[in-house]
């Protein structure tokens, strides 16, 4: 797939997920992985309740204006505007990993963060509207669940180790 | 190339060593699936859609919930299962009905004799009885939806019949009851999701009684009982010496000319002029099954059961097949490049499995003695054509020689001495445990081919379960070996000790998925002999590897009767809670049947000996 190829960077850049946008068909999978891979009741996509809105995505498909999809997804940015503006220190960028976090227990709900991003990804949540819903890179998992549930191989990864 | 787990290691070795492209392949491509298909939650029925349920979008433009739009694709998907068995029976009954009037071979004088009192025909002229019977099925197969069909009433058990009738799902007309399923269905129609899965009960009826019932008596009738017998199964059937016909679909009356012309003496000499022993009919999939249940009356030109729906694609890839007969599914698309390949014809004999590169020669009993002589023409050219340029592979080391076949209702009352008793006291004094039915289909998704039915038979038999199979679940378990009296050591102590004595596998081959209905008189006759209703039984259903809409009709036909029905994977309704609802915990109360989901081989045999354990416990038995 094109995004293997492109992922061939080694690993001296920052992982992170990367979109092919003219591959993006609009399926909805990703978000569907991430509701599945963030759900209490369990990962199976059979567990997922598709008509609780506690389940969300953090991740979305948007249209352009000639009606095209365009998957919108944390970047994790190098310079990240969530961090920048988070005054209670939810948000914090790891040099390392180059992840950005948030952590919902120090999060004071100003939302600061949502105005901020440049991307228009982060949103509070739609039930308690308390919590920022931001992607996680799935934390331990080997591959964020979105670009591996992808079927045109729109998502996928570049930088790090590449697991 | 990736090559998909199969629980037959030999035939998965095999496959990993050829450079020809099957399913066992082509799986890994499609791993990622649609999670909206998965829960049935997308609906592609109007110019609004396709439509899919989330969170954020809890209803289709039209307004449809997730559980109108899943109970719509539900019945739509065991609609076309129904159709898929009546169209069977429908062309079984005209074949018998043609046999009838130029007074053709009955092979199965009995069976007739018993359908012709069931259905209540008094005539002494065999072939009379035949069009007679022949016309009952059909007669009901045509009736309108507003006229309910005869012969429910006669052959359905009488606690099941109230059952139904106080539910008001006793059939209509079969067909016309399919045809208003796809109205109901259909753009902006029914949104009532109780009423729709009721619809199912209804389609699940008439695919029990007429689909699968009635087409294994009438097959019976026209192409003899089955007898059980030892058979050899797997590749190594195939017999590189003879001209091999491989048979693949669901109708064994229309190779009923065919198979008894191959016998004649003649034929014999046809072959050795062209260098071949003589022709050989090679089975796969069901009808293969169904050669394999009936082989006593034809040994000679019968090879044996080569495998099942997802080995269709190896078969032919050994080099030994010469031609390529289908009547319906599961004739996989896949196999059109590998017979391409490897320069076998294809025919086909009815039009609802036409394959691409396939001649459709339409069959109908008036013509059947011009289509054999055709089809065996063909074959011999074939024959004579491609041997000197393909490469032949048998693995001669694939199979088993001592699979006990030819087991039906009949004839497994037969071997008990005409009654059910010795199996009810072996029952009752704990010596095997309960019964289950592993049936179905065979899938490459869950946990791969066969491996889910072979996991699953082995953990049941190890509980002094004993396992009935019907399907292509049956042609996995024999080629694994489980069908063999030698699969006794898997059992359980009490299991092992009765197969042994009694010299036969603890896992019983019913044969085609058509079968499944002679274990459903099974579970019938139990009853009966025990004076309870179908849901008392220690009686369970399996169809952990079903593959295709048909397998959804037949199971709708086993919660119809009130038995648990386990799958391994869910039939698409998990997004609705209603449907899911209703189908894994209101049915209990409804009809005493009950969907159970569950996706690991152990796990699954732990609920099913709950059941069973619950059900002797109801019986009074510890």
């Amino acid at each position: 797939m094109m995004g293997k190829e492109k992922a061939d960077k080694g690993d001296d850049i920052m992982r992170r997920i990367m979109i092919q946008r003219d591959l993006c068909m609009g399926c909805l999978n990703c978000g569907l992985a991430c509701m599945a891979e963030h759900n209490e009741k369990g990962k199976s996509i059979y567990d997922l309740d598709l008509e609780d809105l506690k389940n969300e995505s953090r991740n979305h498909i948007g249209l352009d204006k000639e009606r095209r999809p365009v998957p919108i997804f944390c970047r994790h940015c190098d310079e990240p505007e969530c961090v920048y503006t988070c005054m209670s220190g939810a948000m914090t960028k790891d040099n390392e990993t180059g992840k950005v976090a948030y952590d919902e227990n120090k999060c004071a709900s100003c939302f600061m963060c949502v105005m901020a991003c440049s991307y228009g990804v982060l949103k509070p949540d739609d039930v308690g509207k308390k919590v920022v819903v931001k992607c996680d890179m799935c934390m331990d998992r080997e591959m964020p669940r979105c670009v591996e549930n992808c079927p045109t191989g729109c998502l996928y990864i570049e930088g790090g180790n590449q697991a | 190339m990736y090559v998909c787990k199969s629980a037959d290691k030999r035939l998965e070795s095999y496959i990993a060593g050829k450079e020809v492209e099957t399913s066992f392949n082509r799986v890994d491509h499609q791993k990622i699936k649609c999670g909206f298909g998965q829960q049935g939650v997308c609906c592609r029925l109007c110019a609004n859609g396709p439509c899919r349920i989330t969170p954020k979008s809890p209803k289709g433009v039209c307004g449809a919930t997730a559980d109108t739009i899943v109970a719509r694709n539900f019945l739509r998907a065991v609609a076309s299962g129904a159709a898929c068995y009546l169209h069977v029976v429908e062309n079984t009954a005209r074949n018998l009905k043609a046999v009838g009037e130029r007074k053709g071979k009955i092979k199965g004088e009995k069976v007739l004799h018993d359908l012709a009192l069931l259905f209540g025909i008094d005539s002494e002229d065999v072939y009379e009885k035949a069009i007679k019977v022949a016309e009952k099925v059909l007669q009901d197969l045509y009736k309108a939806r507003s006229e309910k069909m005869e012969l429910v009433e006669k052959m359905a058990y009488k606690p099941r019949l109230e059952k139904w009738k106080a539910l008001n799902i006793l059939p209509g007309g079969a067909k016309s009851e399919v045809f208003d399923a796809i109205v109901k269905t259909s753009t902006n129609l029914s949104s009532d999701p109780v009423d729709m899965l009721l619809h199912s009960l209804n389609l699940g009826i008439s695919t029990g009684l007429y689909g699968l019932t009635l087409t294994n008596l009438l097959n019976d009738v026209m192409l003899g009982e089955p007898v059980i017998r030892k058979a050899s199964v797997g590749l190594k059937v195939i017999d590189e010496n003879y001209i091999n016909i491989m048979i693949t679909g669901h109708q064994h009356s229309v190779i009923a000319h065919l198979q008894d012309r191959l016998t004649d003496e003649d034929m014999k000499k046809t072959a050795e002029e062209a260098g071949g022993k003589g022709f050989r009919l090679v089975g796969c999939t069901c009808v293969g099954q169904d050669l394999q249940l009936r082989g006593e009356h034809y040994q000679e030109v019968f090879s044996g059961h080569a495998g099942n729906n997802f080995t269709s694609e190896t078969v032919i890839s050994t080099g030994a097949i010469d031609l390529i007969v289908s009547e319906f599914n599961c004739t996989l698309p896949g196999i059109e490049p590998i017979a391409n390949e490897f320069m076998v014809d294809m025919i086909c004999l009815d039009d609802v499995a036409k394959k691409s590169n396939a001649e459709h020669i339409p069959f109908t009993m008036d013509r059947d003695e011009e289509i054999s002589e055709y089809i065996i023409e063909k074959a011999l050219n074939s024959y004579k054509n491609r041997r000197s340029k393909v490469v032949l592979d048998i693995p001669k080391d694939h199979g088993h020689d001592d699979v006990i076949t030819g087991v039906s209702e009949k004839s497994l009352k037969e071997f008990l001495g005409n009654t059910w008793k010795p199996l009810l006291d072996l029952i009752a004094e704990g010596k095997i445990k309960g019964v289950a039915a592993v049936v179905g289909c065979s899938n490459l998704t869950a946990l791969g081919h066969d491996v889910f039915t072979v996991e699953l038979t082995k953990e049941l038999i190890k509980r002094d379960i004993i396992v009935l199979s019907a399907g292509c679940s049956s042609g996995g378990l024999e080629n694994v070996g489980l069908m063999s009296p030698k699969a006794a050591a898997f059992a359980g102590d009490n299991l092992r000790v009765v197969c042994e004595a009694l010299g036969i596998p603890p896992v019983l081959n019913f044969g085609p998925c058509l079968a499944i209905g002679r274990l459903e008189i099974v579970a019938t006759e139990l009853a009966e002999a025990l004076n309870i209703d179908i849901p008392q039984l220690p009686l369970v259903l399996s169809a952990p590897q079903w593959l295709e809409e048909q397998a959804l009709a037949d199971g709708a036909f086993g919660l119809a009767l009130g038995l648990p029905l386990h799958l391994a994977i869910p039939p698409f309704i998990t997004g609705s809670k209603l449907v899911t609802e209703v189908l894994t915990e209101k049915l209990p109360e409804l009809t005493g049947g009950r969907l159970i989901l569950e996706d690991e081989p152990a796990k699954a045999a732990e609920v099913l000996e709950e059941i069973i354990l619950d059900r002797r416990k109801g019986l009074g038995l510890i």
